[in-house]
């Protein structure tokens, strides 16, 4: 098993475990449809229990926003629904049936979330509300759900997001998380309290923003992948693809064993 | 001591109570407790213009809106977790049948809590920067009278009525639940609390000698209940969570059928106005299907 290549989500889960840090509290919502569920659910629970298992032992992982720290080897399910009796069977070291919680995002308590979005803009603007005019769509999506506070509260956003060339645009048709707006500057003038978001992570490759220029810019590509093909399924317009692109480094052995033997031994989280 | 007043009535008794243009909330949140029987009798009812005031709403409010119930919705998010966009709440706002004022989740929560405390609004700063406020103009901002920063202030949900699916109850209108409880619960309960107009269905009615040995059981007490109606798997498709799980086959295909203006229509034809009573209702399910969803006391 060990030494075996890398699956595409085995290496999503790494770059997500390699941007948390020991003490720190992370939020994961649930998604709607299944590929959403599999890249912005079951990738970052692997990612987040990799931390745990190699440099973040005191962090939180909060699931659902009232699960924390399951026993992720243990997953009962494939994490379709935010309740329900497969995730009231899952061992976790607290959880919270009521609406007073151990946490508060307002306060700051927060430091990463996760979140995905019909559309991400060069700015790392969100969108789950419409495709088009507000008030005549074109699509009309889910809603906002917690998106904002995700965006204005939390320490950082991770933007976890399928690699197809409409999600990425110049500009959001809605804004329902708050990137760097329309440069830099504008979250610190709003006041919001929150970082923002500081990583577009999918299938694909991983972007970060300039940190002058706010701008979405071209980090790596997964490995198997070339940077023609991630700008192919990339709908931006701006200069994001630097002249040196490096390849998302691969799990390491010792990860990849963690991964597969002791995080998500059945296979019930990342399809093999 | 007189005789104590019973609350306890049919699904049509109850649904009756609901006028044209009332402004409700529906109990649950996203696949879970829902009153769906009691929303299935609004549909027979033909009942107009409603505004549904949510947080996160699934199956319900989608039914409502594609059999013509609705005129507006308040809301965090419509639509059906793993199965997808809400295929009649898409429609609608595409086609622009239907108005929408939209919050963050949390801030739709607060909405209700913010009716429970008796206060008419409270203040964020969660949406700030999103287009939330552009779009709907009860989001506005103040200033904080002791610092001077902006902040957004956002109105109660202040339901006239509501309407929730709860485990068990006794005649009078005292509603019983499980120990344990998840999020979904503790929200309506929360719900409860936000209006004096307040309808319960329930899977059992229990003998009153029930509550009055587990009264720490009892979370919503009889003077909160305006009316009471037994309706065993009265939150099908969705959850009644300790109960039975949603289930998941139904809803997938309650999913696919709805995206057709047509074959939704069958499906209403179906499972709505075809049935007289929610026990051919649930005939027309099965037994098999929902015994296999029994999760009896899970989570003690």
């Amino acid at each position: 098993m060990t030494g075996s290549k890398p699956s595409i989500y085995e290496v999503m889960a790494a770059a997500i475990s390699r941007e948390l840090r020991d003490s720190e509290n992370w939020f994961l919502g649930m998604s709607t449809g299944p590929q959403t569920i599999l890249l912005l659910t079951r990738v970052p629970i692997v990612g987040m229990s990799l931390a745990q298992h190699t440099h973040a032992p005191n962090s939180f992982m909060i699931v659902a926003g009232w699960l924390m720290n399951p026993e992720v080897g243990e997953v009962p399910t494939h994490m379709e629904s935010e309740f329900g009796t497969a995730l009231q069977d899952w061992r976790c070291e607290a959880l919270s049936n009521s609406l007073v919680l151990p946490y508060s995002a307002a306060r700051g308590e927060i430091d990463v979330g996760f979140g995905s979005a019909a559309q991400v803009d060069k700015y790392g603007n969100c969108n789950t509300v419409c495709i088009g005019d507000y008030h005549k769509p074109k699509v009309r999506l889910v809603g906002p759900i917690n998106q904002p506070g995700h965006f204005s509260l939390f320490g950082r956003e991770v933007i976890v997001i399928e690699h197809e060339r409409r999600n990425f645009v110049d500009r959001v048709d809605f804004i329902s998380g708050v990137g760097y707006l329309d440069g830099p500057g504008a979250r610190e003038r709003l006041g919001l309290p929150g970082g923002g978001p500081f990583m577009i992570l999918t299938d694909k490759a991983v972007f970060d923003f300039n940190p002058q220029t706010k701008l979405a810019r071209l980090k790596s590509v997964h490995p198997g992948i070339t940077v023609d093909e991630v700008v192919a399924g990339t709908g931006y317009t701006h200069d994001y693809v630097p002249r040196e692109v490096p390849e998302t480094p691969s799990p390491s052995d010792e990860e990849i064993r963690l991964i597969r033997e002791v995080i998500d031994p059945k296979g019930a989280l990342l399809p093999r | 001591m007189p005789e104590l007043k019973e609350k306890i009535c049919s699904l049509k008794e109850a649904a009756g109570l609901i006028k044209d243009g009332s402004r409700i909330t529906l109990g649950g949140m996203a696949v879970h407790n829902h009153p769906m029987a009691f929303v299935y009798e609004l549909i027979r009812k033909g009942v107009k213009d409603l505004t549904i005031v949510g947080h996160v709403s699934a199956g319900d409010v989608d039914i409502l809106i594609g059999a013509g119930c609705v005129r507006r919705v308040e809301m965090s998010y419509v639509g059906l977790e793993e199965f997808g966009p809400a295929p009649n709440f898409r429609r609608a706002v595409e086609t622009g049948e239907i108005e929408i004022a939209e919050y963050s989740e949390p801030m739709a929560f607060e909405r209700f809590q913010c009716s429970a405390r008796g206060q008419p609004f409270f203040t964020t700063l969660e949406m700030l920067g999103t287009d939330l406020p552009k779009h709907n103009p009860d989001i506005k901002e103040v200033v904080d009278p002791f610092s001077g920063a902006i902040y957004q202030a956002i109105p109660a949900a202040d339901p006239e009525w509501a309407i929730i699916h709860a485990p068990m109850g006794d005649r009078y209108g005292n509603i019983l639940y499980f120990q344990n409880r998840q999020l979904p619960t503790d929200l309506d309960l929360v719900t409860s609390r936000a209006t004096r107009n307040l309808i319960v269905t329930v899977e059992q009615i229990v003998p009153r000698e029930r509550v009055l040995r587990f009264p720490h059981l009892n979370l919503i007490p009889r003077f909160r209940t305006t009316a009471i109606v037994e309706v065993p798997y009265g939150a099908h498709p969705s959850s009644c969570l300790q109960v039975y799980d949603h289930d998941r086959e139904h809803l997938k295909y309650y999913s696919q059928v709805a995206r057709n203006p047509d074959e939704f229509k069958r499906y209403l034809d179906s499972y709505v106005y075809g049935v007289k009573s929610h026990m051919e209702y649930l005939n027309l399910i099965g037994a098999e299907s929902l015994v296999k969803l029994r999760q009896i006391g899970g989570y003690l």
